[in-house]
């Protein structure tokens, strides 16, 4: 069956980062209709009022990385770009900032497909840099496996067996290759210090 | 002042019916307001082929027409959206519709989820029945709406035990009608229109005859009177929910339909199309412009009263303000047998709906 995104926004607040009023006011009174609180932002924004909201709504024609307390491409919540000039030096500012879905000034009768576009876009940035993290940490943890296997050879008699029976141990706790190789260092390195 | 104004109907083909019921609404507002002010309309008929809304409406707008009244199918209406925004005109839409639109070109005057969906379902997890069928036309309307119904069903622990489409206009739903009898739902939620809708309810009685009669075992979110006369006795029982039925119809409104509807019946699709044009005079005149914005600005700055009674378009959300009923079929006639006090403010998104908190606990009082 197919998943749909989230599509309910319904008392989730949003913060609009953008200088002109006009454009603020439609912003501000379509949330309102999708049961957004939206709250008009001026100035440089500081971290704790920026994760506090659920999504951040900014004008890409006056952004600047100073005005964002994150480094580029990490936002801590989803962000929509409001396109008005559409500028390459602006694009490409958006573009570094990783803003999550973009919307012209000119189609805020779409503002619902932007925020559906951008909270699953920004959903599974989250879950591709914890991916990530994963892969970076099995990498880190490859010297680990090889030290594992070279301290059970003794028991196991070579070093496939000793790479299945460290297998079998990751498999019994339910834990990574590499989790079960650091464990098992550790484990040792009381005897190995007495012994 | 002369206001010109484009009736795209299609009055032939798959879906004529609906098409012939509003195109009388709006002719018979026309001709009720001629006293007051002058409309010329220009009148098209794409046949039901979808691929005519487009150039239909692109001619009309090329000619100097400003506003359309038509469309009945989303289809057409998306078909039509991108020549509006390029040419700058402004498409009253009279038809109840699956939601998730709001168009800078569009005023949405038919009923919106929450005055079709939300009150059909919430009326069949109440009435006790437990599992439910969904079947519906292969496009957008048909998928969305069972989407919903799907969604509200399940969260007040419903069955669903099927689902099926079948193309616009096809007939061949036997398959469809031998999986429900086989599956003993309680209740078929259907979004079929125009042909298939006939066919399948008449072949679905024929089949099942045992769920004849029985209140709400089909349910529709856009039956109206417009194409009940086709269905026969087959529609007995038939529970349809919508923003206006015929026996809340006033002078007027009967008065268009038996001048103007081959088959004399008000519906929903002609009261809405005929307040349409209501509002649309009321504020142009109001305006001193038919210049698509300001008229727009005009009709939804303060509540019109129209044959339909008050009626108020939200400014942002473009959307109109109905009470949505709940009505059962007998005898080829609605019985509304729930109505709103007020009227709704259209809700397309459903950002406002409060999940259906059911189960609900049985009504049990203390006996002493």
């Amino acid at each position: 069956m197919t998943q749909f995104p989230l599509h309910n926004f319904a008392g989730l607040t949003a913060l609009v980062l953008h200088r002109s009023e006009e454009p603020v006011r439609r912003v501000v009174e379509r949330c309102d209709r999708l049961g957004i609180r939206a709250i008009p932002h001026t100035g440089d924004l500081d971290l704790g009022t920026a994760e506090q909201a659920d999504m951040i709504i900014l004008d890409i024609d006056t952004g600047h990385d100073g005005q964002l307390p994150w480094d580029a491409g990490r936002a801590p919540v989803p962000l929509i770009g409001l396109i008005g000039s559409e500028s390459p030096g602006r694009l490409a500012w958006a573009l570094g900032q990783g803003v999550d879905a973009y919307l012209p000034l000119s189609a805020l009768g779409n503002l619902f497909s932007a925020l559906v576009i951008a909270h699953e876009t920004f959903a599974r940035k989250t879950q591709r840099s914890e991916q990530d993290r994963d892969v970076a940490r099995q990498r880190a943890g490859r010297l680990d496996v090889i030290r594992a296997v070279l301290a059970l050879m003794p028991d196991c008699g070579d070093e496939a067996l000793a790479l299945k029976q460290l297998r079998a141990m990751a498999m019994v706790e339910q834990i990574s290759l590499e989790d079960a190789a650091a464990r098992l260092l550790t484990e040792r390195q009381p005897s190995r210090m007495g012994g | 002042m002369t206001l010109r104004l484009g009736l795209i109907f299609s009055t032939t083909g798959s879906y004529a019916a609906l098409g012939q019921g509003a195109l009388a609404g709006a002719l018979g507002a026309i001709e009720a307001l001629k006293d007051t002010v002058e409309i010329e309309p220009s009148i098209c008929d794409p046949g039901g082929d979808v691929t005519r809304y487009e150039s239909m409406a692109s001619e009309l707008l090329d000619d100097g027409v400003r506003h359309i009244v038509g469309a009945i199918t989303s289809w057409s209406r998306k078909e039509m959206i991108p020549v509006l925004e390029r040419k700058d005109g402004l498409l009253w839409y009279p038809c109840p519709y699956e939601g998730f639109e709001c168009n800078d070109h569009v005023v949405y005057l038919g009923a919106a989820p929450n005055h079709h969906v939300v009150p059909a379902i919430d009326w069949i997890a109440d009435s006790g029945m437990r599992s439910a069928y969904l079947v519906g036309s292969n496009y957008v309307w048909g998928w969305e709406t069972l989407r919903l119904a799907r969604d509200r069903l399940q969260a007040a622990g419903v069955e669903i035990v099927g689902e099926r489409y079948v193309p616009l206009g096809s007939t061949e739903h036997a398959h469809v009608v031998e999986e429900i009898v086989a599956t003993g739902a309680d209740c078929v939620c259907n979004s079929l229109i125009g042909p298939s809708n006939s066919t399948f309810l008449r072949d679905l009685m024929a089949r099942d005859p045992a769920r004849r009669g029985r209140d709400g075992h089909v349910v529709s979110f856009n039956q109206t009177e417009a194409d009940l006369d086709t269905l026969g006795s087959a529609a007995d029982g038939l529970l349809s929910a919508g923003a206006f039925f015929e026996e809340d119809a006033d002078p007027a409104l009967v008065d268009a339909a038996a001048r103007f509807a081959p088959n004399a019946r008000v519906s929903a699709f002609l009261a809405s199309a005929y307040a349409a044009v209501e509002i649309f005079a009321a504020a142009a005149r109001t305006a001193g412009t038919d210049a698509p914005r300001k008229v727009f600005a005009a009709a939804s700055a303060h509540p019109h009263l129209t044959a339909m009674g008050e009626m108020r378009i939200d400014p942002v959300m473009r959307h109109a303000a109905l009470a949505p009923r709940l009505a059962l079929a007998k005898d080829g006639a609605f019985r509304v047998i729930d109505r709103a006090p007020a009227t709704i403010p259209a809700d397309p998104y459903l950002a406002h709906q409060r999940q259906a908190d059911r189960p609900r606990r049985p009504n049990l009082k203390v006996v002493t």
